[in-house]
């Protein structure tokens, strides 16, 4: 591509990013860039930037009455739960976290009780990986990589049981913590949101949620 | 965050609450279908891809931070990027290039200029004014209309490479206008 502009590496980044939010690449090109996004965080910012600056025109989109695709899209995502409820793996590919547990290895820490059952918190993309082992009413969380929570913000612990609503288990403002909890049922998913000082006011979480895990059974 | 229902949603999805999954499709689906049909102009295709949006946004809910935009403008994100990613990888040139393009891009371009005001709604608007009406009507028509660099070439009938240079010419002139 010649470019008779002769744009410095900035600019370029910068037109090369509004290019992509505006959509007039070519599919290369934007596969190129979607791989770039996973990879490059300053030019994923730049992206989110150009997706602000444009998201002023999309009140130019017209709302236009949908129809009810609710089972077809549910068919998709949990279709191999519902045929595989008892399998694990189908568990959690139905469950959608497919990516953020496929690497999941159980990390077993030693504590005075043997554990009764263990999970990794992870997710696509994220530093973060904190290991959960619950035994005798006690759930014990290790960070055992990435970075304390930034400036203002904390993490947040979630137990989620099936369909139920999820529980805090409480904030996770130190390397390693033990929370009490009464049950950990074998399925549930543990997820490390982050959220404001002080934790979530809604009682749900507010901000991402950045890592999750399946608790197992050793 | 409270006063963005959309992305209290999104925050129960990302914990795979189907319930909230529900809701998040009853309160949204009807802006982001717009957005597809839009870009696609096929409905059915729309249709399908409306399916696929909604899988990505159980599996990436996660992603969203509501510290760093609204919920709305990131499902449009989502939505957009899918159904471009849909247009660009199709073999045939797309059918709009012709008077639908034109219609989706003439239409009532008095009420897409004319956005409602609303906080710092207005800048973008603003500065794409501040182009020359051939160029802002060719970022409008990528941006809504989903058209490629090809298409617009087309549509404004100079060479490919005069088009990429003549919209990167517009896009570092609205960067500068937007971060003044």
């Amino acid at each position: 591509m010649t470019d008779p502009l002769d744009l410095s590496p900035e600019d370029a980044n910068e037109t090369l990013a509004a290019e992509y939010v505006l959509g007039v690449l070519a599919l290369d090109d934007r596969l190129a860039v979607q791989d770039r996004i996973k990879a490059d965080r300053d030019f994923a910012s730049c992206i989110a930037k150009w997706e602000s600056h444009f998201a002023d025109l999309n009140d130019n989109f017209a709302a236009v009455p949908a129809p009810d695709l609710m089972q077809q899209i549910e068919g998709r995502i949990f279709g191999q739960q519902e045929t595989k409820r008892r399998n694990w793996w189908g568990f959690i590919l139905g469950a959608g976290v497919a990516a953020a547990i496929a690497v999941a290895a159980l990390v077993i820490i030693p504590s005075p009780a043997a554990p009764e059952f263990v999970a990794t918190l992870q997710g696509e993309g994220q530093p973060l990986v904190v290991a959960a082992s619950y035994a005798d009413g006690v759930v014990t969380l290790v960070r055992s990589a990435g970075p304390e929570a930034e400036a203002g913000r904390v993490y947040e612990l979630w137990l989620i049981d099936g369909d139920k609503a999820p529980v805090s288990l409480g904030l996770i403002d130190a390397a390693s913590v033990e929370r009490p909890v009464a049950n950990m049922p074998e399925g549930a998913i543990l997820a490390i949101s982050l959220e404001p000082a002080g934790g979530s006011t809604t009682g749900a979480p507010t901000g991402p949620v950045l890592i999750t895990g399946v608790v197992a059974a050793i | 965050m409270t006063d963005d229902p959309v992305a209290q949603l999104l925050a129960k999805v990302a914990l795979q609450d189907r319930i909230a999954f529900r809701q998040l499709y009853s309160s949204t689906s009807s802006k982001l279908f717009g957005v597809l049909l839009r870009i696609l102009v096929n409905r059915a295709e729309a249709e399908d891809a409306l399916q696929e949006v909604f899988t990505r946004v159980w599996l990436r809910a996660g992603r969203f931070d509501p510290e760093k935009g609204r919920a709305m403008t990131w499902l449009i994100s989502v939505a957009r990027n899918h159904a471009i990613d849909r247009l660009r990888t199709r073999v045939e040139p797309t059918a709009v290039i012709g008077d639908e393009a034109d219609a989706l891009m003439d239409a009532a371009p008095g009420a897409e200029a004319k956005l409602v005001a609303k906080d710092q709604a207005r800048r973008i608007v603003d500065c794409m004014a501040a182009l020359d009406a051939d160029r802002a009507k060719a970022v409008q028509g990528a941006y809504l209309g989903g058209l490629s660099y090809v298409d617009l070439a087309q549509k404004f009938d100079v060479p490919l490479n005069t088009m990429r240079t003549w919209l990167r010419r517009s896009l570092l002139q609205l960067k500068e206008c937007l971060e003044k």
